[in-house]
């Protein structure tokens, strides 16, 4: 048998990260995803670019990804689909109606050999090499926080708010709105090349001062922003800092980023929450933004001083940097497992999927019992 | 020519199911049937580099990541870059015949971005040896891997392992008397070695995490920002290992690669399209696109439409072949499209039953003693045919109705040389001069009547749609046994937008 290893570990396996607004693609063994590219397609019949989670129909899903499947296939990995394994990072939480259209089309109209699936939240921590973490994923559409316990999500007690760069963009249309700077109706690209060049997750000490109507605050330098060619805006110094407040204000049932994170907490075994305490994991392209971890960490210790966390008995928080970019760590845990022999030990066949119809998942009480997959698919970590 | 581009009035109903415009199409001529890109499988030909028009082999592709290895592109623009000379003094400066040293550098002319203004030395060869940059973290990335491989390795020899035991033909003597190797070791007395994939693979070292953040610079508060050092996210996305924040940390990436792609038709796995090898070579080797084997249909002219009278349309044919085909309208039978349709689900079913039934014989096929060699052939998994997709049902429907002429009309072949020639016009070809309007070549316009359905509303777009059979000649059978080309019917569900009402 180890004389055709060679020979089949050749066909290297194409590892995706779809999100909900930039697709990682790559190859496995590969420390850095070959491109991040927006995860939208051209639509033929209306000449418009569609994103993929704006589909409107399953069969409309369906062609979005058609499209989209070659586009990756045929304009950046540049080899014929068929008879290849693929590896998807997806999150616990991708919609049954997403995954199981991605795998037909994989399946039936590209004819791969083999889907690995995983979990994001797991295999982001393989490049830490850490069992037990508390992983915050802040994308595109929402902020999921998933607990990780000995190489096991636990998946009860996830959290998920819709906060994320589509929060921030609409928050600083908002404030664009306010300031009236005559600045209505930006485009969703302006918006968020404003928000990746000009803001900045502010100090937890301006940030309450920030709030207050009347401050005594040196404001930050504005910025002339040219758009469109001719036309200046000007971003001035409250909006660059208000922008990613939106993560940080109670909402009115009083849940924020920073309290996602602690109620995950709440709801775990009590040995475990100093352990997660001490092993934070932040993921996702949001993440990346200057002061954002350093607001975090002042945010949840200012929780803890509430009464609804009192118990958590939490001194302090402890924080994992990663060996990569937080917007493809995902990606990168995704390409490490593709590369070792869990690929061919867990995937999911051609032959097992056209006998089955559809693609083994936690939520489906059926393969839970069948018990060939599910716990199978997270217990990953010897 | 403005069919290419503009909307589309005229859409063929491809095999599958979708609507396409006949530039769109292709024709098996094995299968004799209509394709569209969405039911061929598409296959890499041949990569190239579209910029330095050079052909590379996949495996070369493979080891340089598909990019050029001498092509670079601007990371302000994405532009391609070009290489530029500098000259520095002479090589000699006391010898005044010696020749100027040159050096290079790289520029972007659409930007102006270039590589002197990110502090990358000149170079003193044109093709390079431009510096590239190393992921700071690939050590430990790989010491990670290498280990994972290992753990994940050793849990595959264990599983073996186990399924050996468990279907072991011969009882091991040691194990009933509970003397096992390691203990037999030890009692003669030498020491005990664990089996080497016993051996537990060595975990790596995990990151430990700290209660320090990096804390948000003070510059952010003070310094004035000068947009134009920031990078754009699609500055920063070009380089995803590195994600340079400041313009002075961009560097030239290398161009992505192209390919050709050949498109192979599902049902009989032969070639629809194929593109010859030259990446300056625009042309194909195979190419059984639709435009060359059926008959166009043009709109000419469309009469007014109005509800309760029949409107009459002009439509022009044209026959692309060689041959003289004879042209029937049909009714649009749509609901036999989804007779269709459903026929083929329910033979899609049957040939999953087929897959299952091969499955479960399999093992019974191979042979059941675990020692003996299982056969080569047996064990080689059957071949798979390509999987079909599945037929849709048409979506567009019709609100008009096409009054059937009762009788047909033939469509000489196409000669390149009948447009040069005025004398013989007349083809001696008896026409329904209720149908046939006007002749030239292979050119047949004809005289059609719509009745628009009932209920329908003013302002709105008005469809109508009809069968065409054709008499298709396949000169592939022919070719093949010097036979009498083959002559059949094909049929073709044809879609026109008459516009609004």
């Amino acid at each position: 048998m180890p004389i055709y290893e060679p020979l089949t570990s050749e066909k290297v396996a194409v590892v995706l990260d779809i999100g909900s607004a930039f697709t990682k693609f790559g190859f496995t063994s590969e420390f850095a995803p070959r491109n991040i590219i927006r995860s939208q397609v051209r639509c033929k019949n209306t000449n418009t670019i569609r994103r993929l989670y704006d589909f409107q129909s399953a069969e409309d899903l369906y062609d979005l990804l058609v499209e989209f499947i070659h586009t990756i296939f045929f304009k950046y990995a540049l080899i014929s689909p068929k008879d290849r394994p693929v590896v998807i990072v997806e999150s616990l939480l991708c919609p049954t109606l997403f995954r199981e259209s991605l795998a037909k089309v994989l399946f039936l109209q590209y004819e791969v050999s083999s889907i690995l699936v995983l979990p994001s939240h797991l295999v982001c921590l393989a490049s830490l090499a850490v069992d037990t973490a508390l992983v915050v994923d802040v994308g595109y559409k929402e902020a999921v926080v998933i607990p990780v316990g000995f190489g096991l999500p636990i998946v009860q007690t996830w959290q998920a708010l819709p906060l994320g760069g589509e929060a921030i963009h609409k928050n600083i249309q908002v404030l664009f709105n306010n300031t009236s700077t005559g600045a209505q109706n930006l485009s969703e690209e302006v918006l968020e090349d404003i928000k990746v060049r000009c803001c900045f997750v502010t100090k937890k000490s301006r940030a309450d001062q920030l709030a207050l109507p009347r401050s005594d605050l040196i404001p930050v330098p504005d910025i002339k922003y040219s758009h469109r060619g001719s036309q200046t805006l000007t971003v001035n110094g409250k909006i660059r800092e208000k922008a990613f407040e939106i993560l940080y204000e109670e909402d009115n049932d009083h849940f924020c980023l920073s309290t996602m994170i602690l109620d995950a907490m709440l709801l775990v075994d009590r040995d475990l929450r100093n352990i997660l305490a001490e092993n934070l994991v932040l993921t996702g392209g949001t993440c990346m933004t200057p002061g954002f971890k350093a607001r975090l960490k002042e945010e949840l210790l200012k929780q803890l001083s509430n009464d609804r966390y009192r118990k958590l008995n939490v001194k302090q928080f402890k924080f994992h940097s990663m060996p990569c970019k937080e917007n493809y760590a995902s990606w990168l845990g995704g390409a490490l497992y593709g590369a070792t022999e869990f690929l061919g030990m867990k995937s999911v066949t051609k032959e097992f999927y056209l006998k089955e119809k559809h693609l083994p998942d936690w939520i489906n009480l059926k393969d839970v019992e069948s018990a060939r997959f599910g716990s199978d698919v997270t217990s990953a970590r010897a | 020519m403005s069919y290419i581009t503009g909307p589309e009035y005229v859409r063929y109903a491809c095999t599958c199911g979708l609507l396409k415009s006949l530039p769109n199409l292709y024709f098996c001529r094995h299968c004799s049937q209509l394709r569209c890109g969405f039911c061929v499988c598409p296959e890499v030909d041949s990569i190239f580099c579209g910029k330095c028009s050079e052909n590379i082999p996949s495996a070369e592709a493979k080891v340089k990541k598909n990019k050029c290895a001498n092509c670079l592109i601007c990371p302000s623009c994405q532009q391609d870059l070009s290489t530029r000379i500098a000259s520095k003094g002479v090589v000699n400066p006391d010898d005044s015949k010696s020749p100027a040293k040159k050096t290079y550098y790289l520029s972007c002319y659409f930007c102006g971005w270039n590589s002197r203004d990110v502090g990358i030395p000149d170079q003193t060869s044109p093709t390079g040896g431009w510096p590239e940059r190393e992921n700071v973290h690939s050590n430990r990335l790989q010491e990670l891997l290498d280990s994972y491989k290992q753990i994940m390795l050793s849990q595959k020899q264990q599983k073996e392992n186990d399924k050996k035991k468990k279907f072991g033909k011969f009882v091991s003597y040691t194990d009933r008397t509970g003397i096992t190797a390691s203990a037999l070791r030890k009692r003669i007395g030498i020491p005990d070695i664990p089996h080497a994939m016993l051996r537990k693979p060595k975990l790596p070292e995990s990151s430990t995490a700290t209660t320090e953040v990096e804390e948000l610079p003070d510059k952010f508060f003070t310094q004035e920002i000068d947009l134009l050092e920031v990078t754009t996210i699609e500055q920063r996305l070009l380089q995803p290992e590195s994600q340079p924040v400041t313009v002075d940390k961009l560097f030239p990436a290398h161009k992505q690669l192209s390919i050709k792609k050949s498109l192979r038709c599902r049902h009989c796995e032969r070639n629809v399209s194929k593109p010859e090898y030259n990446p300056n070579s625009i042309k194909f080797k195979i190419q059984l696109f639709a435009y060359y084997h059926i008959p166009e249909v043009r709109l000419v002219k469309v009469g007014d439409l109005k509800r309760g009278q029949p409107c009459e349309i002009i439509i022009k044919f044209t026959n692309p072949t060689q041959h003289q085909t004879t042209i029937t309208i049909l009714n649009l039978d749509l609901a036999e499209q989804e007779r269709y349709v459903e026929e083929q689900q329910m033979m899609d079913i049957s040939e999953n039953l087929e897959v299952l039934s091969l499955q479960f014989k399999q093992p019974t096929s191979l042979p059941s003693l675990p020692g003996s060699q299982p056969s080569s052939l047996l064990s080689l998994p059957p071949r798979q045919p390509h999987l079909t997709i599945k037929s849709r049902k048409i979506k567009q429907t019709v609100n008009s109705t096409v009054e059937i002429p009762q009788s047909v009309f033939i469509l000489p072949p196409r000669d390149d040389a009948a447009e040069y020639d005025d004398s013989n016009d007349t083809h001696n070809i008896e026409d329904d001069s209720n149908l046939v309007i006007w002749r030239k070549s292979n050119k047949v316009c004809i005289k059609l009547l719509v009745n628009i359905h009932e209920g329908e509303t003013i302002g709105e777009e008005v469809f109508c749609g009809f069968t065409m059979d054709h008499v298709y000649t396949n000169i592939i059978a022919a070719n093949f046994e010097n036979k009498q080309p083959q002559k059949l019917n094909h049929k073709v569900r044809i879609f026109l937008n008459l516009g609004k009402m």
